[in-house]
Order: C-alpha cells, then sequence, then structure tokens
C-alpha cells in the first residue's frame, strides 16, 4: 500500500467514523465512492488530501447536510471512541510517514519491517533463554542450557530459532486464536528479555566480587612476608626459595613505599617489603631483642602489641597467626 | 452572503442541469461544476446532493466499469428528475429576474 493509498484509507474510515451515528446501510450509500473520489482528487492535485478537502470530519459533516440526512449531535459512547481511534491512527500514520525519511525509506514500517526476520532469530534465543532459566534455576549465563547441559541447549536454541522463523514467515496466514497466541508469548518475551537486561545491569556492581573469588588461591591474601628467627626476631632482607632455587615471590608491592630494589630485578627484592607493617616484635637486628623462650609455649594472657600492633590473642595455635608464620617458632612474648 | 450561501439553494438545480447533457459519475460531475463557474462548490455537497436526488426518485445509477481503475457509478436523469429541472429550472428564472428588476430599479449596476 503506497502513501497516497494510506492517506485516503484514513480519510474514508474517518469520514465514515463521524457518519457513524447514521443506519449502516445509509452510511455505505454515502461512502461507497468515496475511497474512487479521493484517488482521483489525490491524482489530480497537489497537497495532502486534508488540505485540499478539509478535515474529514469537516467532509462528512457537508456530505450528511447536502444528503439531507439527519444531523449527527447525539453520538454514542461507541461512536466516539471509534472516531477518536481514527484520529489516533491517523496520527500514527503520519508520524510514520514523517519518520521514513530520515532513516532512507518511505516509511518507518518499511524500515521496521525489514527487521522482522532478525527479530525472529531473537525471539527463538529469547525462548531458548526462558528455558533455560526454567530448568536450570537462577545460575545463567549468555548460552542457553537445558538442565545445566550446554550440548541440549544448544540444540534447543538452533530449534526455537528455526521455529520462531518458521512461524514468523507464516503469521500473515495465521488465524485469529494461533495469532495472538502468538502475539501474547512475543509480548512474555519482551519482558523476559527486559528483565533480563535490568538484571544484568545489576550484575555490573558484583563483578569486582566475582573476580576476587574466581582466583581464589591460599596465598592470595598475602601482601607481604615477615621472616621470624629462632629468637623471635624478625629477619629483614629474607628471600625466599623454593626447592629448585626459583625465588618465591609472594603478595605485591605494598602501598608503603620501601627503598627500591639495590639489585636493580623488582623480582629479587627481599622481604619484608615493609618492616614497619611487622606484626611482631622488633624491627630489625639492631632493635632491643625480645627475651623470647624458645622451648617454652607462649602464654597468650601476658602478650600485647609491642609497636601499638595488637597481637592476636590466639597465639596459643601458632597456624593462626599469619601464614607465612613458620608453625613451631614461638611467638615473641613483649618486653616492655 | 457569499457564492457557498447561494449554491446551498441551488445545488440540486446546478446538478440536474448538468446531468441533462450527458450522464456522469460523481467526479465527472463536480468537474462539469467547476468548468461552468461554480468553482467554490464543496466535493461532499456535491456527492451527498446526488445521493439526495437518487433517493428522491430523480436520478437512477449504473455502474460501468472503468479500463483504467475502479469501477463508476453513473447517475443518469429519469423522466422524474427531467420534470423537476424543468420545473426548478422555470422557478429559477423567474426568481431571477425578480432579483434583476429589484436591484435594476434601486440603480445596483450587474
Amino acid at each position: 500500500m503506497t502513501v497516497a493509498e494510506q492517506e485516503i484509507t484514513d480519510y474514508v474510515a474517518r469520514v465514515r467514523a463521524a457518519l457513524a451515528d447514521l443506519p449502516p446501510g445509509q452510511r455505505d450509500e454515502l461512502t461507497e465512492d468515496l475511497a474512487d473520489h479521493l484517488t482521483e482528487v489525490a491524482a489530480e492535485s497537489e497537497g495532502t488530501l486534508v488540505e485540499r478537502l478539509g478535515e474529514p470530519e469537516t467532509y462528512a459533516a457537508e456530505l450528511r447536510a447536502a444528503a439531507g440526512a439527519a444531523p449527527g449531535s447525539g453520538r454514542n459512547l461507541d461512536q466516539r471512541v471509534a472516531s477518536a481511534m481514527a484520529r489516533v491512527r491517523g496520527r500514527l500514520r503520519a508520524m510514520d510517514t514523517r519518520l521514513g525519511p530520515p532513516l532512507g525509506y518511505e516509511t518507518a514500517s518499511d524500515f521496521l519491517r525489514l527487521l522482522r526476520p532478525a527479530w525472529w532469530v531473537l525471539r527463538g534465543y529469547l525462548a531458548a533463554m526462558l528455558v533455560t532459566v526454567v530448568t536450570t534455576g537462577g545460575e545463567f549465563g549468555l548460552l542457553p542450557r537445558f538442565g545445566g547441559e550446554l550440548l541440549a541447549g544448544l540444540i534447543m536454541l538452533i530449534g526455537f530459532v528455526l521455529g520462531s522463523i518458521w512461524i514468523g514467515r507464516r503469521s500473515a496466514r495465521l488465524t485469529r486464536w494461533p495469532r495472538s497466541v502468538v502475539q501474547v508469548s512475543s509480548a512474555v518475551l519482551v519482558v523476559f528479555a527486559l528483565a533480563g537486561l535490568v538484571d544484568a545491569e545489576d550484575g555490573r556492581d558484583n563483578d569486582y566480587y566475582y573476580d576476587q573469588t574466581s582466583v581464589d588461591s591460599q596465598y592470595s591474601q598475602i601482601r607481604d612476608v615477615f621472616v621470624y628467627d629462632g629468637e623471635g626476631r624478625l629477619v629483614e632482607n629474607a628471600r625466599l626459595f623454593d626447592q629448585n632455587g626459583n625465588p618465591i615471590r609472594l603478595g605485591y608491592h605494598p602501598d608503603c613505599p620501601s627503598p627500591l630494589d639495590v639489585y636493580g630485578q623488582p623480582l629479587l627484592r627481599p622481604y619484608p617489603y615493609c618492616p614497619e607493617q611487622a606484626p611482631f616484635g622488633p624491627r630489625g637486628p639492631g632493635a632491643p631483642l625480645l627475651p623470647a623462650s624458645p622451648t617454652t609455649t607462649p602464654n597468650p594472657s601476658s602478650t600485647a602489641g609491642l609497636t601499638g600492633t595488637p597481637m592476636p590473642t590466639a597465639t596459643g595455635q601458632p597456624t593462626a597467626g599469619p601464614s607465612a608464620m613458620p608453625s613451631g617458632i614461638p611467638t615473641p612474648t613483649p618486653t616492655r | 452572503m457569499d457564492t457557498t450561501q447561494l449554491l446551498k439553494g441551488v445545488l440540486d438545480l446546478a446538478v440536474l442541469a448538468v446531468l441533462r447533457e450527458e450522464d456522469g459519475y460523481g467526479y465527472d460531475i463536480l468537474r462539469r461544476l467547476r468548468e461552468a463557474g461554480l468553482e467554490e462548490v464543496g466535493d461532499a455537497s456535491v456527492y451527498g446532493t446526488l445521493r439526495r436526488l437518487f433517493a428522491a426518485g430523480l436520478l437512477t445509477t449504473y455502474v460501468v466499469p472503468s479500463e483504467s481503475g475502479p469501477h463508476r457509478k453513473y447517475y443518469s436523469l429519469n423522466a422524474a428528475g427531467r420534470d423537476q429541472l424543468t420545473r426548478s429550472g422555470k422557478l429559477w428564472r423567474s426568481f431571477a429576474t425578480t432579483m434583476d428588476s429589484l436591484l435594476d430599479d434601486r440603480g445596483m449596476a450587474a
């Protein structure tokens, strides 16, 4: 249907709506050759029908008066609704026509009609994802799964997409009931898709959390390593090696600025990175030492943080301390 | 008072008159009226008038298949329509004459 034909159809519909109070037979007689007449008018002159003939309601009033039909004063609700609907439809059509050229088409609906196969494919995918949600519960990604099975999900996806295309190509021939079913299920899928998008948007905030747990490693929480000797003294510039002589690197450079590598090799930077953050005991060999008693178990009640850092109270269990603390090393006790 | 007002009273007569020479379909009749000088006649008025004259039994209709486009409903004067045209024509002429002399008597230029 061309734009001109559409305009004529709309005009006729609005004239008929304005004459809705007449007996159907009389209304049909009055408007039977209106479409033909409008075709001739449109072919003959420039401008829209409304510019040429005035508003359809005015045209209807003139037609009614000239034909000597009863004036249309007492219009009931149905007729008012019908004429309002006709007016809305006409306005939508006008917008359709106006939005077309910016898109490069005669009407916007011409453009949208081209996108229909894309919608059929998307509809199949959405249906597969809906089944995924129903069968696997909350946890799912972008690919469909059937009861958690990816392969079955992909087969289902292909089947649904093909089915959706099949339905789409036949939608024009469907009778009323199947058509309604298709429309309602399409609407459900659109709502489902919107809910999924909102859900994915909320999930953005949780990405950081997922990253942290996904690289779960025994040492991932370690930022620095503190080595204590048998006397409970903090060993500075310590280096750790494994059985093959490869340096063990744990943690990363903490926020405290430390004298950078005199060795020129960051990988060989000794522990601890930040001696001043040592959890226990004095700073280094130069500092006053703690009279440690290696053979006795530490007394939890007598321990206290020396440098202002509170001692962990669970020192009776050495493994409960920082993981860099070798078990068997007695916990230093404060002297001051 | 403009032409539109006057037309309301005499459109029946005008339509009957243009149909006297030849049958016609709606748009054709409209065009003939305009060519005859009734520029301001409204599309809907002509269609409505045709409907009313047909309902009054003054016109008959027949459908002619068109070689290009839709089938057209042609209107033609029947005997009653021709009688009506004769009577209305006489009435109009006498009315127009009366109006002319009325205006002439009071020095109005034609």
